[in-house]
């Protein structure tokens, strides 16, 4: 496999009120990016545990984005 | 903030490259600043590759075993407690820059989210390959003969492993976590 | 906004005016004529696909014309209502019968030609005025070459150029060549303080506004050279001067202090001409002007006027008193925000709360007579209690979604996962009677789990739930799957990727579906009793709005007497007595059934959350507990006590307080002065405390015409650092020149010295136009001291509120909850949130008694559902959640001699940070629990995981 065709699985952690609102507002726009992201949604991003963000490298994640 | 320092510096001892995580922030608003910060971030993932395969290390066995420990050592009460007394005294102080985070969580969490890691890798190490040596044990945990030695002492008072020769074995082998 | 927009009892009619007003407060008959919006708002989805279509450009007026858009459009996409609408003038179908093509590709049938405008007669009870500022006239602007220079542009056009979702998308860039910038240049007082073109006022929010542009743009471009001309710098908002100072150190803003500069244009670039404050005449080039343009009265200030029957002040505001700064001259009839007066964010928004306040006043007796209320059957705890039998819903959204994703194979992916018992696509899955149709299957299949795959839970969620609440489902029970605004929409380039990622965005909904639990919508009774703390004007006037809108309210003041600081007031700022304010808040006060006034007390202890404080307040020794709802701080602040400039050494310098009270009473220190000099800035802005006091200069100004007043032939100097007499104060500042006070400026690593030699008194300053320094001899020196907050540690300490580095109270947040701590059912008004004059303290605690009266004619505090929990047996009692809580909502208590953590549900608001942070993984949170996300993250790996 080469950089190019690589397509990393991620994980994203977004606080409600924030970057979640901020990823809508770029759908509203119809802006493009990357369709590797799959996003949690959670209230704050103080709800994020250590333990999430191991437990998804644990599971194979190739990254965490955590959007506050 | 404080989380996030400790998770790169968690991933470092892991074996993942803490380059994997970002935390930004974009607020409602800004939505062309999302995307940038978005498609900047798959890049950057992209360039450093595959986890495991760009860390120059077997995936499933190594960091697969590491992340396994991790997480167990995440949820453990001594490495939460630490991590929970940071916070709290950083809020105290209000002082939040990067390098008192920085420093508190390499002086305060760091070290006992390594001692419960190695604790944790031993444990599954013996239970998942069976009697090993020391120094097969520090090889594969990548921790060092000194720390495995002190960590086999203690679980060996606790009566989890036991020494038959120049051996190691696990008895019972438990999640010692409640 | 969204609020506005969710609540039944707010009704919103856009393209609306006034037309007529008759009757009396409490029932008044307005006509209100209502142009059509041309698509319908229930049936618009926002889905843009019209604006796409059609083939007629406008100029986009919310970008300030600097971009296009169609006819049918929206101005931005948080708008309220969330719907688009037409502009008449360019559409081809209105005008000429052709085209139709929205029509034709609205999916959702929302473009309807056949509305027509129309008139509505309301029965109503009271008016709040509120129609903002009206713009300066371009001819002003074009005095500095505006209309005349490409790249001359207005600070409304800068702010869309900035804007991140501005038509440049946040490039600043020279409109004459769309290049960057190098070089850029903000004027100061552009149509403000300038009676040429009749707005002599100050307009009181651009200095900070200017500070915030060139921040943002230095943000975006940290090369471009950034200069900013003021005259004064007014930035006397709570905070300000502290965010000014950081963004000028931060971003090296270059700051100059000149009258407006000349503008001309050299070889495409900008020449300014000016000269500074010390007689220096400069020369640079620019790429850019903005000029910071003022708030200008309404435009149609005066129609409003007219037809609601109220009068205008000198400049086209609306009139209104300083001891009622929210009532306009007809009764029943009240204004609130920049109509009022130029006026920023947190003036404004903390007015509009005031306003609210009145209205209720005014139509207590008819509460809860009108407002509507929904009622739901009762949840089916059978259903919900058995396994989880999952229905997912797939939205094609028209052809959003299902343009670009497969819509079939996520539906027929969905059917294959755990626990999915039905599976169904729905074209669009929001209207009305797909909503019908969801909820009987949702019956007919006896699901209790619902995962809508569509758009976002940001918007959509709450209607969602109100269907599953409306079949006696718990509104937690669903989850969506945002396969809208997060997948097709942002992937309509790659529909196999944009399919996948459907896939697993619904897995992972399912997955977390699965573990949903009802959560309790539980309520708390209110005591329906407010506690004020301080008697001075602010806490007499929360006291009074509170109990004239129907509630008892204790008054807790420390002295033995009511009054506070009003009591060393002589005038108010506009000549007015400030005894007679006083007099008749005490009277109303005193008589007041609902108020109980405590003196010589103090909150000692304060227990409980919003709806349920319990306190204890020690009067003369001895303590009294009382139950009440909610708490309203307004402890005041002291004036500050100076020990620089001889004060207290020589008794011929005094403070502004002391002066107006010789003023007032025409004896003592006044005998035979002819020199007076007043320094301002005593105290403030950085030689004890940080910040500035705000109501100084004008107080300053104020007593030295009262001066002149009494002697029109004695000298006054003013020495000052900025003259910040805002708003309609301006007036006062000219008079003062015109009336031959001198002012004169002084930086402030050169203040002014006191030196007494002989029994006589001498200034020294430094002269900045002679630059050297002077000595004024004077009979009286007058110290502008500032406000200083009062002991608010200690009751900071009781509320576990916070403060602000300089002392005084921190409110939850600064422009929108101005008024409100972050620790739910707690209000702040007057000197104990900042240095303000009387008016606006009056307005702040009317605002501060409106937020109080929420919790206390609600009678029962709704308690959020996503909240913590503590699993008591698992709680060591370590305190960490405690200490990390933002919003106070956590305490602990003993249980066998053993701490244990409780969530006060009331006050949380659901972050997670004390869950995320417990050694021993005790709390868990509503909606969001850590085997949710486990259960999220493990089906974000799928097969994948190890």
């Amino acid at each position: 496999m080469t950089a190019g065709d690589f397509n990393p699985h991620i994980l994203g952690f977004f606080c409600h009120w924030c970057c979640y609102a901020a990823a809508d507002a770029a759908g509203v726009s119809r802006y493009q990016y990357p369709p590797n992201v799959r996003v949690i949604r959670v209230m704050c991003t103080g709800r994020i545990d250590l333990r999430f963000i191991l437990e998804a490298f644990g599971c194979g994640a190739d990254g965490v984005f955590t959007g506050g | 903030m404080i989380i996030a320092e400790a998770c790169r510096q968690v991933l470092k001892d892991v074996g993942v490259n803490p380059e994997r995580t970002a935390l930004e922030w974009a607020s409602a608003a800004e939505a062309p600043r999302f995307v940038e910060l978005i498609t900047r971030y798959v890049s950057a993932v992209k360039s450093i590759g595959p986890l495991g395969k760009a860390e120059g290390e077997n995936k499933e066995a190594v960091i697969g075993m590491h992340l396994k420990a991790g997480a167990k050592a995440a949820s453990a009460l001594k490495v939460r407690t630490a991590l929970g007394k940071l916070a709290k005294d950083i809020k105290k102080s209000g002082d939040y820059s990067p390098g008192i985070i920085s420093e508190g969580v390499t002086k305060k969490v760091f070290p006992a989210f390594r001692e419960e890691r190695l604790t944790q890798e031993v444990q599954i190490c013996l239970s998942e390959i069976g009697p090993c040596k020391s120094a097969d044990l520090s090889e594969k945990t990548g921790g060092g003969i000194k720390e495995i030695g002190k960590i086999l002492e203690t679980l060996s008072r606790k009566k989890m492993v036991k020494k038959q020769g120049s051996n190691w074995y696990g008895i019972g082998m438990g999640n010692q976590e409640s | 906004m969204v609020e506005a927009g969710r609540s039944p009892n707010i009704e919103i009619l856009t393209s609306a005016r006034l037309e007529n007003l008759d009757g009396k407060p409490g029932r008044f008959t307005a006509i209100v004529h209502q142009e059509p919006r041309f698509i319908d708002d229930d049936k618009c989805t926002a889905c843009g696909t019209c604006t796409m279509y059609c083939p007629m450009p406008v100029v986009d007026l919310f970008n300030e014309r600097l971009d296009i858009t169609r006819a049918p459009h929206i101005d931005y996409a948080q708008a309220v209502p969330t719907s688009y609408y037409i502009d008449a003038r360019a559409c081809l179908r209105i005008n000429y019968e052709t085209c139709n093509l929205c029509a034709q590709t609205c999916t959702a049938q929302a473009i309807d030609f056949s509305q027509k405008p129309r008139k509505l007669n309301l029965d109503i009870g009271a008016v709040v005025l509120a129609p903002g500022f009206g713009r300066i006239d371009p001819s002003v602007l074009k005095k500095y070459g505006y209309g005349r220079f490409h790249n001359v542009v207005t600070s409304m056009e800068f702010e869309r150029l900035t804007c991140a979702s501005g038509p440049t998308e946040g490039h600043v860039v020279r409109l004459s060549d769309r290049e960057p910038l190098k070089k850029i240049a903000f004027l100061q007082c552009v149509g403000s303080r300038d009676e040429i073109c009749g707005n002599g006022y100050c307009s009181s929010v651009c200095c900070m506004y200017a500070i915030k542009e060139a921040s943002v743009a230095k943000e975006h471009d940290p090369d471009l050279e950034v200069v900013l001309f003021f005259m004064d710098i007014r930035t006397q908002g709570k905070g300000f001067d502290a965010a000014r100072e950081r963004a000028e150190e931060k971003y090296g803003l270059r700051v100059i202090r000149a009258r407006i500069p000349r503008v001309d244009q050299v070889d495409g670039r900008l020449a300014l001409t000016w000269t500074t404050d010390d007689g220096k005449s400069c020369s640079e080039l620019f790429d850019m002007v903005v000029l910071s343009e003022g708030l200008s009265a309404p435009k149609d200030a005066e129609a409003i006027a007219e037809i609601a029957g109220i009068e205008l002040n000198h400049y086209g505001f609306c009139k209104t008193c300083v001891d009622s700064p929210l009532v306009a001259s007809r009764k029943g009839v009240y204004v609130a925000g920049a109509f009022q007066g130029p006026k920023d964010i947190p003036e404004s928004v903390t007015q509009a709360s005031g306003v609210a306040a009145m209205v209720s006043e005014l139509l207590s007796e008819a509460r809860n007579t009108q407002t509507v209320t929904l009622s739901y059957p009762e949840e089916d705890k059978a259903i919900e209690s058995e396994g989880p039998r999952i229905g997912v819903f797939v939205c094609h959204c028209g052809s959003n979604i299902a343009g670009v994703v497969d819509i079939n194979a996520v539906r027929d992916y969905a059917g294959t996962l755990p626990d999915v018992v039905f599976c169904r696509d729905t074209l669009y899955s929001c209207s009305q009677d797909a909503l019908k149709g969801i909820a009987s299957k949702i019956k007919g299949n006896r699901l209790n789990r619902v995962v809508i795959a569509a758009c976002s839970p940001r918007t959509h969620e709450p209607l969602f739930q109100e269907t599953l609440k409306s079949i006696g489902l718990n509104p937690a029970l669903i989850e969506m799957a945002n396969i809208r605004d997060q997948c097709s929409w942002v992937h309509s380039q790659e529909p196999e990727a944009a399919t996948e990622k459907a896939k697993e965005i619904v897995r992972m909904a399912v997955a977390k579906a699965r573990l949903l639990e009802p959560l309790e919508q539980t309520t708390v009774d209110v005591s329906p009793t407010a506690l004020v703390i301080g008697g001075g004007a602010a806490g007499m006037t929360a006291a009074l709005c509170i109990a004239d809108q129907g509630f008892e309210c204790l008054l807790v003041e420390r002295s033995d007497k009511l009054g506070g600081n009003l009591r060393r007031l002589v005038w108010t700022m506009d000549g007015g007595e400030a005894s007679e304010v006083l007099d008749n808040l005490i009277k109303r006060v005193d008589g007041h059934p609902l108020v109980c006034v405590m003196l010589e007390a103090q909150v000692e202890d304060v227990s409980g959350y919003v709806g349920n404080f319990t306190s204890s307040i020690v009067k003369a020794g001895q303590p009294v507990v009382v139950d009440h709802g909610v708490i309203v701080i307004a402890t005041g602040g002291r004036e500050y006590s100076p020990t620089s400039y001889q004060y207290g050494v020589n008794k011929r310098v005094v403070t502004q307080l002391e002066l107006e009270k010789s003023l007032a009473s025409g004896k003592g220190i006044l005998k035979n002065i002819k020199n007076v000099v007043m320094i301002q800035c005593v105290g403030s802005r950085g030689e004890d405390m940080r910040h500035c006091s705000r109501l100084c200069c004008t107080q300053a100004i104020k007593n030295a015409l009262k001066l002149k007043g009494i002697k029109p032939d004695i000298r006054i100097y003013c020495l000052y650092r900025d003259m910040r007499t805002y708003g309609f104060s301006e007036d006062l500042f000219k008079e003062a020149r015109k009336r031959g006070v001198i002012f004169i400026r002084y930086e402030p690593d050169r203040r002014p010295e006191v030196i007494e030699r002989d029994g006589r008194i001498k200034v020294r300053v430094f002269d900045r136009l002679l630059k050297d320094e002077i000595d004024i001899s004077a009979c009286l020196v007058v110290l502008s001291v500032g406000i200083t907050p009062g002991a608010n540690d200690v009751l900071a300490n009781v509320l576990k509120a916070p403060l602000t580095p300089e002392g005084f109270f921190l409110e939850a947040h600064v422009k929108l909850r101005p008024v409100e701590l972050a620790s739910e059912g707690i209000y702040v008004c007057g000197l104990a949130h900042g240095p303000k004059p009387l008016d606006e303290s009056i307005a702040q605690a009317k605002a501060a008694a409106a937020k109080a009266a929420i919790p206390l004619a609600k009678g029962k505090a709704q308690v959020a559902s996503i909240v913590s929990r503590v699993d008591k047996a698992a709680c060591i009692g370590c305190g960490i959640c405690e200490s990390l809580c933002p919003f106070n909502a956590i305490r602990l208590f003993r249980v066998n001699k053993r701490r244990k953590a409780e969530t006060i549900t009331a006050s949380c608001k659901g972050c997670g940070i004390c869950a995320s942070h417990c050694p021993t993984l005790a709390i868990s949170m509503g909606g969001f629990t850590d085997e949710a996300i486990m259960a999220q993250i493990h089906a974000f790996a799928g097969e994948r995981c190890v």
